[in-house]
């Protein structure tokens, strides 16, 4: 028995937290891409690179000694008119053609492949580590975490809780959904759609660039850091249902949480594989995920 | 003959053949990463050939025929390696090939070099099968194997922790399950027992999901190959995660080097290895080498560097016995080879095309390598598997 | 006189552009093998080798309206199930056979399951698809893992009236335009039948044709099959040419490039494959002997296609060629 509570003191809790970590990480990267979906119908292919974007204008502010608690306000900011821009000139260029889900798929793969490129141009291949802003660890339970890992839980958390306040409880966030659920209808009730669709792109990227500062000190940074999460974002998109933003939180948590308990017994390369097993089979079985998309329901 | 006697017979013939007409120049090609996890290594690869191209090309070169270095980024990737490799030697018609450090690209750069009808080395690569079951006429290694490095090193974790519980981590590819296959076969010989083993894919950012196993595993002793940045990630994020207490770190010989101990910083101390360079060893000829890489380079050489700079004197000396750059005869010459570096002697085993060495045992203390122990070459190389030719 | 539609007159001026690149790759093939120039020779190869995989997309893109964003799934399938065979039996034809054969198994099985789904979810699932097998391969130690396998042999390809060495730059270069062009003839004849014109139809129309009588999960699975054999047959190619192969050749960079390959050179018309691929190969080597930044030039390119260029370099030059061939056939 005592072996039993050792082993989840010890070996079981430890490794479900380093999980949450991956879990708060994934989702907020994931969290502009479902937010994109569902009101724009745009599978941002370049999500990834728009997460590099934001970590790649912090290491500049920070090489020029700006702290690292600002750049999680500045970074975002910055990021917002680039968003915009992009929506603007390029989606908007190809969103009214018939085959809108291709063309803007194919749109924003290539300016993926081009941004990525660009970060290899200017910060050349190799990854910079930036300091951890908050070094030493914490004791919880006998076991040594490191507290940074549990800022970004703390922060994760709140950032998430407050997108889906600005979502769902807010004036700001009825026009979206609005917009998301008939655009006609919306627009004809005095809702400003054109602006609602570059905002949502806009801040959609935003979120992605601040998830590409706070997870920086983590990952390092790399012009293609983008590959490594998008695919585990999109997972956690399409599982969770494109658009809806609880899906995302509840498919993230799960997955990420599946991923770090099978790591425990089996080779921790294998729950690659599992994971995107799942994220087959739900496309075969119910390829609108677990829950709506936003705006319905 | 010592490096001095060397460079002196390098001058002397340069003078003897001065009044021939300058030849084209021999063209070495190098693919070599220049990018990602492993570009730390490729710079002193590169650093170290480039030395003693200089120092070779100012003695009047080889059969005073100067020597070019062609340089290709591999990318650590053997897909990228095959097609850079190909390209040195059909588009830039090189005489020679090497640089390769992801031993699957060796290896597969090896097929390429059987095709076209040239020879490589490679002065990085670990995987035993490279000169083992899968090597090839066409191959060599002038650094030291897994095996080389494992014997040593389990000789002295023996007397240094006997009976130790042993995990396992490698990078996900060849090398790495070589390496933990090798050290794991030699410790388990000197009383040493497995607890488990886990591979990691190269240039893992965040190694975190690992530490379940070993925690589970409770182990004294962690051993791993991982190299480059990669290492500079696995201990640091053990250290955060206060893995490293009471815990002895092994490695293969590149995963804790001059260049990218300052990264590792603390989280270094401790760490020992079996390998078959340092710069801190005591001879003449290594004090030299140092010297001048340093003024070069401002910084100091690692294994890499120097197994680098040594491949350019073998292959000098055996274009000079063979007298011509041709494939078969530079083969002939380079079999049996015994020449000069700044480890010291090495011989080229005719049987497999692997380089025999002295070997050591280094231990990281206050953030700087210190010679733990020796080994010689002999018993460490252990027998010949290689049966193609 | 026989009445000649849109399709059918579409569709010659595809065939007169690949004679046309035929002959050109007869020029360069004869001038390659004079001056003794390996490189080159290979390289060109290669471009053919994954222009078969940018045809394959184009099959499904192009006729079907189905964007596969794993398609490199097949093409890595043909390229490992060819290494393994010439590593056991040092036969093309064993390795061709065995490929076609065990393609066509995992085509039908992978279409069952991509075609549950329409629209921006197919592409979805087909990512998702080639990412499994991607990772499966890239952990199974048997087919080498992360490093490949490496050690295929050379081959002898025994054509009954000629025998050449899949080592020799030019005899080999020749054979994989002969297999491509094969393909490409095969894939067009195809779409020029009945099958090929409800393909057609049912992209145009989807809800129209099963009241014609046919069923559209039918009609779909066919042309996914016979996608993957193409891609797969391609893939087949790879390792007589490079001697091994590795993971990344499932990976999502292949799928991706040949999509670019296809939107470039033109979807729906089948040459624009085969160009793409020629061009984009030639653009790699061109600018990349400039700069190592050649992916934002083609990438830029790629983006001034899905925005301009809708039918892509096809669609400036095929019209252009139908034009000539129409004047040709009036009396």
């Amino acid at each position: 028995m005592s072996g039993a509570i050792e082993y989840f003191q010890f070996v079981l809790a430890p490794q479900m937290l380093i999980g949450l970590v991956v879990g708060v990480a994934v989702i907020l990267v994931a969290l502009g891409l479902t937010i994109i979906f569902g009101l724009l119908d745009v599978i941002n292919m370049s999500h990834g690179e728009f997460y590099a974007l934001g970590a790649f204008i912090a290491l500049a502010l920070a090489s020029i000694g700006l702290p690292f608690w600002l750049l999680l306000i500045l970074v975002p900011l910055v990021m917002i008119p680039i968003g915009y821009v992009v929506e603007r000139g390029l989606i908007q260029r190809v969103f009214h053609t018939s085959e809108r889900h291709v063309t803007t798929l194919l749109l924003t793969f290539g300016l993926g492949l081009v941004m990525e490129d660009v970060f290899r141009l200017i910060w050349g291949p190799n990854p910079y580590r930036p300091e951890t802003p908050i070094a030493g660890g914490v004791d919880v339970f006998g076991i040594f975490v490191p507290s940074y890992r549990l800022f970004l839980i703390v922060v994760g958390a709140a950032i998430i809780s407050a997108v889906a306040l600005i979502i769902y409880r807010t004036r700001l966030g009825a026009m979206v959904r609005a917009a998301a659920y008939d655009r006609h209808m919306a627009a004809s009730l005095g809702v400003p759609v054109r602006h609602v669709y570059a905002g949502a792109f806009a801040f959609g990227v935003a979120l992605a660039g601040l998830a590409g500062v706070l997870l920086a000190p983590i990952y390092s940074v790399f012009p293609t850091m983008g590959r490594d999460f998008i695919l585990m974002a999109f997972t956690v998109v399409i599982v969770g249902g494109m658009g809806s933003i609880a899906g995302a939180v509840i498919a993230g948590l799960f997955l990420t949480q599946v991923q770090a308990i099978v790591s425990l017994y089996i080779s921790p390369v294998w729950s690659d594989p599992i994971v995107f097993g799942i994220m087959v089979a739900m496309l075969m079985v119910r390829p609108q995920g677990l829950f709506g998309r936003l705006g319905h329901g | 003959m010592t490096y001095k006697t060397m460079m002196m017979a390098a001058l002397l013939s340069a003078t003897a053949l001065g009044g021939a007409q300058a030849a084209d120049p021999i063209k070495i090609g190098v693919v070599t990463p220049l990018s990602g996890t492993y570009a730390g290594i490729g710079q002193q690869v590169k650093w170290g050939l480039d030395l003693a191209t200089k120092e070779v090309n100012a003695a009047g070169g080889i059969m005073s025929r100067q020597i070019e270095l062609i340089y290709e980024d591999e990318e650590a990737n053997p897909s990228v390696a095959v097609q850079k490799a190909d390209k040195l030697f059909q588009s830039n018609k090189v005489d020679f090939l090497t640089g390769t450090v992801n031993s699957a690209s060796t290896l597969a750069v090896g097929q390429v070099a059987e095709r076209a009808g040239k020879l490589i080395a490679t002065t990085v690569s670990f995987a035993d099968p490279i000169t083992g079951d899968k090597c090839s006429p066409n191959v060599f290694r002038v650094n030291a194997k897994a095996g080389q490095q494992s014997a040593a090193l389990a000789a002295w974790l023996a007397k240094d922790k006997p009976k130790a519980k042993i995990f396992f981590l490698g990078p996900d590819y060849l090398m790495g399950r070589s390496t933990v296959a090798a050290f794991k076969e030699a410790a388990e010989k000197t009383g040493a027992t497995s607890l488990g083993e886990v591979f990691a894919p190269l240039d893992s950012k965040d190694y975190s999901q690992y530490f379940g196993q070993i925690r589970a595993a409770q182990p004294q002793v962690l051993y791993t190959s991982v190299a480059g940045n990669d290492t500079v990630r696995l201990l640091t994020q053990m250290q955060e995660f206060g893995l490293l207490r009471n815990l002895l770190v092994l490695g293969a010989s590149g995963t804790v080097t001059a260049q990218n101990i300052a990264a590792i910083g603390k989280a270094a101390n401790g760490f020992a290895t079996g390998v078959g360079y340092s710069a801190e060893l005591n001879t003449p000829e290594n004090k030299k080498f140092v010297e001048a890489f340093k003024a070069a380079y401002k910084t100091e050489p690692d294994l890499y560097g120097a197994d680098s700079y040594g491949l350019i004197y073998a292959y000098k000396a055996a274009v000079e016995k063979a007298k011509t750059t041709d494939t078969d005869k530079v083969r002939d010459a380079l079999r049996g080879l015994t020449w000069s570096t700044p480890q010291g002697q090495k011989t080229i085993r005719a049987g497999d095309h692997q380089a025999i060495q002295t070997m050591y045992v280094a231990q990281v203390t206050d953030g700087k390598f210190k010679i733990a122990s020796e080994v010689k070459g002999e018993d460490a190389i252990g027998p010949d598997t290689c049966t193609r030719f | 006189m026989r009445m000649i539609d849109a399709l059918t007159r579409s569709m010659r001026a595809s065939h007169l552009l690949v004679a046309l690149l035929v002959a050109a790759s007869l020029v360069f093939a004869a001038i390659g093998a004079a001056m003794g120039e390996t490189f080159y020779l290979r390289l060109a190869t290669e471009a053919l080798i994954f222009a078969g995989l940018a045809l394959s997309v184009d099959i499904l893109l192009g006729y079907n309206g189905l964007l596969s964003l794993g398609q490199a799934l097949y093409f890595g399938l043909g390229a490992y199930l060819s290494a393994l065979v010439l590593m056991w039996v040092p036969s093309f034809w064993a390795a061709f056979a065995v490929t076609a054969v065990v393609s066509a198994v995992v085509g039908l099985i992978g279409g069952f399951i991509a075609n549950r789904v329409r629209g921006v979810y197919f592409a979805l699932i087909t990512f998702g698809m080639a990412q499994v097998a991607a990772k499966v391969v890239y952990n199974t130690r048997a087919l080498g893992a992360s490093d490949g396998l490496i050690g295929v042999p050379v081959i002898d390809i025994n054509l009954g009236i000629i025998s050449f060495s899949s080592a020799s730059p030019a005899g080999f270069f020749l054979f994989v335009l002969g297999v491509i062009v094969i393909l490409y003839g095969v894939t067009a004849y195809l779409l020029d039948t009945p099958f090929g014109r409800l393909l057609i139809a049912l992209r145009a129309n989807e809800r129209r044709v099963p009241f014609l009588g046919y069923r559209t999960m039918t009609l779909r699975l066919s042309a996914y099959v016979i996608a993957a054999m193409i891609a797969a047959l391609s893939g087949a190619l790879y390792p007589m040419l490079r001697g091994f192969v590795s993971p990344e050749l499932l990976f999502f960079s292949t799928s991706g490039n040949a999509v670019i390959t296809v939107i470039v050179g033109g979807v729906g018309t089948l040459a624009g494959a085969l160009y793409g691929s020629v061009l984009l190969t030639l653009l790699k080597s061109v600018v990349g002997s400039y700069t190592e930044h050649h992916v934002i030039v083609i990438g830029l390119l790629f983006m001034g296609a899905v925005i301009f260029l809708p039918r892509g370099l096809m669609g400036i030059v095929r019209p252009a060629v139908e034009r000539m061939l129409t004047r040709r056939s009036k009396p």
